[in-house]
């Protein structure tokens, strides 16, 4: 049985920098509750963007997320609900209302604003 | 910051019954904006996109009957809850697109193929999405704001009746397995036994 390869995802939470192991079928979000970090999440859908994140160091792929427009990726803006890692990462969490601000400003929808 | 003893005899620009909960902590503005995406969930995310889902649910007329529950019961929801968001001193967008842009769950539009699994596990993960939602409601409003919670309480209940409804039927027809909901149908459609029998708005 071939493993698959787990990458390092650093994460810049309010509480301080934490590190978890995130393999390359998991999302971001549940593989740091997995490891005993609480991320804010409502709808797990890429939808509502209380999840939101920035990334900072790294690739990551989402999985049919129910809206992300180009112009999140371009900002650095990932949803941590459908991302999975492609690489080592270091992503800033809580990033929910920076990322509808930045969604208004491109008169994109944004949930909760 | 203004409290509940502030607002003065025949002030009519203030509510006394919005800063009571705004001094208890509660975070009024972003209060509202939940309930404007949740009432948007429920109005634009299911109630409309399930009656395209029942429609083509030919051949299941049971499954078909518990998909105009749910759908009718997410309209029940909607009504309930709309009231309040003015009560609040908020209101709704004045436009249909950015009010179903507001919505905090994703819109069930019929998948594609449209099979009877497809959208049994469509109509499941949209109830999902509602109970997280109705639950952030709950969450954010135990124990300050009594009437909000209880709006968001009773609608969280039926939420998670769907979810049980959902699971017994897709766990019957994808993998053959029993998963009793614990639940009959309702006694007619779109009873609403928890948003609608006890009515503040729409009994």
């Amino acid at each position: 049985m071939i493993e698959e390869r787990s990458f390092r995802v650093v994460l810049e939470t309010p509480d301080g920098i934490r590190s978890i192991d995130c393999g390359p079928s998991e999302y971001i979000l549940n593989a740091a509750a997995a490891q005993g970090i609480e991320l804010p999440v409502i709808c797990r859908q890429g939808r509502c963007l209380t999840c939101a994140g920035r990334l900072l160091e790294g690739t990551v792929e989402h999985y049919r997320p129910d809206a992300y427009f180009p112009e999140d990726k371009a900002a650095g803006f990932i949803l941590l609900c459908r991302a999975m890692a492609r690489s080592d990462l270091r992503i800033l969490t809580h990033q929910e209302w920076e990322m509808r601000a930045h969604r208004l400003a491109h008169n994109l929808p944004a949930p909760y604003a | 910051m203004a409290t509940s003893n502030t607002v003065q005899p025949g002030d009519v620009t203030q509510r006394v019954g919005v800063e009571v909960i705004r001094a208890r902590g509660v975070d009024v503005d972003k209060l509202i904006k939940m309930l404007v995406a949740n009432a948007a969930a429920e109005f634009a995310s299911t109630y409309y996109y399930y009656t395209i889902l029942r429609m083509n649910l030919a051949g299941y007329e049971d499954y078909k009957e518990i998909c105009e529950d749910a759908r009718l019961e997410d309209r029940a929801h909607w009504e309930l809850i709309v009231p309040r968001i003015y009560e609040l001193g908020g209101q709704l967008p004045n436009d249909l697109k950015a009010f179903h842009d507001q919505a905090g769950c994703a819109a069930a539009k019929l998948p594609d193929p449209p099979t009877v699994v497809n959208i049994l596990t469509l109509l499941l993960e949209s109830e999902r999405c509602a109970i997280r939602s109705w639950s952030a409601v709950c969450d954010m409003t135990f124990g300050k704001d009594p009437r909000t919670y209880d709006l968001a309480a009773r609608i969280l209940n039926e939420e998670i009746e769907h979810e049980a409804w959902f699971i017994e039927l897709l766990a019957y027809e994808r993998d053959g397995k029993s998963i009793p909901s614990g639940h009959f149908r309702r006694g007619e459609p779109g009873e609403a036994p928890y948003s609608k029998n006890r009515g503040f708005y729409n009994p």
